[in-house]
């Protein structure tokens, strides 16, 4: 490639000669004027021309899409695809939502302002500028300032430029080649560069996911699953025998299931129901007897239970004389053990059942065999 | 840079000048000979020394957290109903300590205030170190740190979302989009000045480093037009963020219904005092900078002197905040606020609260003097004195209204563990640190904007005045 020139470069000592120097560079129209500063000036983009930084724009049009972003995808989620209600508020109560509105807003417009100045705006990072490797670049950066007459068509005469340049005042001008390669990014690059950021995504993508599967279950990280405690139905090494449940110790009683009265129904004579006779009591007494009584000794208490006749079995009369001379503990006894065809019914009754029941069996006892007394002694 | 008289019709009287921003003569190239030099020299044997010093803190903290990972949190101190302590004590704080620097180099930019160029890189670099020991209490708080993604609302296949009516969710979306802001605004500020440094090394490998830093920096002037407007739109964009972010951690508080908590003058209380707390940690760092690092012409007492005049003001504000809490505490006649609030005074941690009280309120208010303003001794006294008293207030928020709620069978006495102190000495040892890393690598003053403020940077006339 033959060597053309990029551009032509001059230096100036003082921000007021670099100024000065700017309207006689345009008017001689040898190239696009571009100014190199190691700060900003105040006044030289009036004094290039440059059009004012679309910027602004560019991070508005952001800000309202981070906005409207985080506003669809809370409403989405809050509202519609997992309805949570909290605090009893609407499902779709977007008052909660402008926090994350106003983050999300922030975050879109600043990346547009940075990336978007970075990127899109100036076109780096880009290291291939012919600038960059000129002798002018180390006073750029640091205290002097610099004019370049940049090549807009093939017939640029740097040697025209350097002339200009050098009667508007600058010193060590300085003819920059043009490079091999465009100065510019070309698509090809672009390409290349957006490929490599895919493969770089998709692995560390996967990375990631891996890592998060498998590093909870590395060494230090399960320790806190293993956990000194006792599981249900698992084997533990903490008891003798290795088994995490243990059988209560001997003689435990459950509450409310007292031990069953054993022996026999003459010994259980000498029981004392313990339960007063009242409305409640009466009314437990009842509701044991119609589930557990009623469907063999009948709702009298007088052996016709339902069951009776269709199993042909011999429930006992309770009204019978042999039965109301019973003390309380011989009937207890019955409903605890059983008798006959008869099953006990500790398993599920209660002590206050039991004893409530055979409240309830005398009660029919007495109303089957009422005398005048009785009925005075409810008359008012 | 004196304020040109020839712009107004009356010239401006003396003693209304601005001071000058820096002492001595200053120009563009001796200004980088002093700033962006200092990176290459080798650094001297007190550096390594506090280095020394501030790692072996930070590998107290290491080990305490490795423990508390092993073992699960019922290492540190916490317990019902105490669920949050030094966790949240350490978060808040260290969150409160980076506003200082996104207050100056933001809200000051934008009121043009031309003193911030010297200090604000380095105040935006403790924003960042100090947001960065600030994210590590929530991710060790939730017990399963490897498991904190799920803070994050993404599709997952146990098919739920995260809840976007708790404030907690809202700090994640603060902290992190001030964490992103943070270093967007911190490295674009660098930019410039980290090209100054690629073309001045000559070591080849900090060539290379600064060379893929600067992204290919030119200074040309089509890019100061959109990097100016840039950072304008970014300096806007993080002065709501310093409102805003320390008004969402107070949320985590003030949403809720324990008593203590439940007041509305939280997020502007929570934001002074993360202002206050954040000025008097640069104070302290900078000293210490100014002194070591042969600053004294660009860091000068001017520097110091607003900065104490900012912490003074800030200390008033809390002093009103202090005392409305015990306003709304008795005007509110219910008998629980009444409780929490004469806890703060007289309770069993009653002493943590007058630690804060004489902090905040009393020991600052040294600063109406100028003899107090212009001595190192007294003004590190006073930032101290507030780190200490700023670290106690939200000792005081937390345990104090946790540990005696609305159910007295559950109070309890919190005490932490030694662990909770380890955890807390490593992140100062992180933050120092950094602070010694960053102070040796990079150029700790923006030598661009300060350029451009010197005089006869500008051009003397045509250019719009600042």
């Amino acid at each position: 490639m033959s060597k053309k020139s990029y551009a032509v470069l001059g230096l100036f000592e003082t921000p007021d000669a670099l100024m000065h120097a700017i309207p006689k560079l345009r008017a001689a129209k040898l190239g696009t004027v571009e100014a190199y500063t190691p700060y900003p000036i105040h006044g030289i983009d009036e004094a290039l021309g440059l059009r004012r930084s679309p910027l602004g724009g560019m991070v508005l049009v952001m800000g309202v899409l981070g906005a409207l972003t985080a506003f669809g995808f809370q409403y989405w989620i809050s509202a519609i695809d997992y309805p949570i209600i909290t605090g009893g508020k609407s499902a779709a109560s977007w008052e909660a939502f402008i926090p994350i509105m106003f983050e999300v807003t922030v975050l879109f417009a600043t990346f547009t302002a940075g990336l978007g100045m970075l990127l899109l705006l100036n076109r780096l990072p880009f290291f291939g500028h012919p600038v960059l490797s000129s002798k002018a670049m180390k006073g750029i950066t640091r205290d002097r300032y610099a004019l370049a007459l940049e090549a807009e068509s093939e017939a640029f005469d740097s040697a025209a430029a350097a002339q200009a340049l050098e009667a508007a005042g600058a010193a060590d001008i300085e003819v920059l080649p043009a490079p091999d390669r465009s100065p510019f990014l070309t698509s090809d690059y672009i390409l290349r560069t957006l490929g490599g950021i895919f493969v770089a995504c998709l692995v560390a993508g996967l990375g990631i996911y891996s890592l998060i599967k498998w590093f909870p279950l590395l060494a230090p990280m399960k320790y806190m699953q293993d956990q000194p405690r006792l599981n249900a139905q698992k084997a533990s090494t903490f008891f003798k025998d290795g088994h995490g449940m243990q059988p209560p110790v001997p003689g435990t009683v459950a509450r409310g299931y007292l031990p069953t009265a054993t022996g026999t129904q003459e010994a259980a004579a000498t029981l004392v129901n313990p339960l007063p006779r009242n409305k409640d009591v009466f009314a437990q007494g009842r509701k044991v007897y119609t589930s557990r009584c009623e469907v063999c000794h009948g709702a009298l208490a007088n052996g016709a239970g339902s069951l009776t006749a269709a199993y042909g079995a011999k429930p006992a009369n309770l009204q019978a004389q042999q039965f109301r001379d019973y003390p309380d503990g011989k009937i207890y006894w019955a409903v605890v053990n059983g008798k006959n065809a008869m099953p006990g019914h500790a398993a599920y009754l209660t002590e206050p059942q039991r004893w409530a029941v055979v409240h309830y069996v005398r009660a029919l006892q007495r109303a089957q065999n009422a005398t005048d007394e009785d009925l005075k002694v409810v008359a008012p | 840079m004196r304020t040109d008289t020839s712009v107004h019709a009356v010239p401006i009287p003396e003693g209304l000048l601005e001071p000058a921003l820096t002492v001595g003569k200053v120009t563009p190239g001796s200004l980088d000979d002093q700033v962006l030099a200092f990176p290459e020299t080798k650094p001297p044997k007190q550096w390594y020394l506090a280095l020394a010093v501030t790692l072996s803190a930070l590998g107290v903290g290491v080990a305490c957290i490795g423990y508390t990972f092993t073992t699960g949190i019922g290492a540190w101190g916490n317990s019902s109903p105490v669920f949050w302590a030094f966790d949240i004590i350490n978060f808040v704080f260290w969150v409160g300590i980076g506003h200082a620097g996104t207050l100056i180099s933001a809200i000051l930019f934008l009121f043009r205030k031309r003193w911030r160029n010297a200090i604000a890189r380095f105040a935006e670099a403790m924003t960042i170190f100090a947001v960065m020991c600030a994210v590590i209490f929530p991710l060790i708080h939730v017990g399963r740190p490897w498991l904190a993604y799920w803070l994050f609302p993404y599709p997952n296949e146990r098919a739920l979302w995260t809840n976007f009516r708790s404030p907690l969710l809202w700090d994640v979306f603060a902290v992190n989009t001030y964490f992103s802001v943070s270093l967007m605004f911190w490295y674009l500020g660098l930019i410039p000045d980290i090209a100054s440094m690629r073309d001045r090394t000559t070591s080849k490998l900090r060539k290379t480093i600064y060379t893929v830093l600067a992204l290919g920096w030119r200074g040309a002037a089509s890019h100061w037009q959109h990097y100016e407007k840039a950072y304008l739109l970014l300096a806007g964009l993080a002065t709501g963020l310093v409102l805003s972010v320390h008004s969402v951690v107070s949320f985590d508080f003030a949403t809720s219904v324990v008593p203590g908590w439940h007041m509305t003058i939280f997020p502007p209380y929570f934001v002074a005092g993360a202002i206050f707390a954040g000025f008097s940690m640069v104070v302290i760092v900078l000293v210490v900078v100014r002194e070591t690092m042969q600053l004294k012409n660009l860091i000068t007492m001017r520097h110091l002197d607003v900065m104490n005049k900012v912490i003074l003001a800030m200390s008033c504000i809390m002093a009103y905040s202090y005392m409305m809490e015990g306003f709304t505490a008795w005007y509110s006649m219910n008998e629980y606020l009444h409780h929490g609030f004469m806890n703060i005074i007289t309770g069993t941690y009653g002493w943590a609260g007058w630690v804060t009280i004489s902090c905040n309120i009393f020991i600052p208010q040294l600063l109406w003097f100028k003899k107090c303003r212009s001595s190192y001794f007294w003004m590190i006294l006073v930032a101290i004195g507030v780190t200490i008293g700023m670290w106690f207030e939200r000792f005081v928020i937390i345990v104090i209204s946790l540990h005696q709620d609305y159910l007295p069978s559950a109070w309890r006495i919190y005490k932490p563990t030694m662990i909770d102190f380890g955890i807390l000495l490593g992140t100062f040892g992180l933050f120092f640190t950094l602070v010694l890393i960053f102070a040796r690598v990079l150029p700790v003053i923006a030598t661009t904007e300060v350029k451009a403020i010197l005089p006869d940077a500008q051009p003397s006339h045509g250019g719009s005045h600042e």
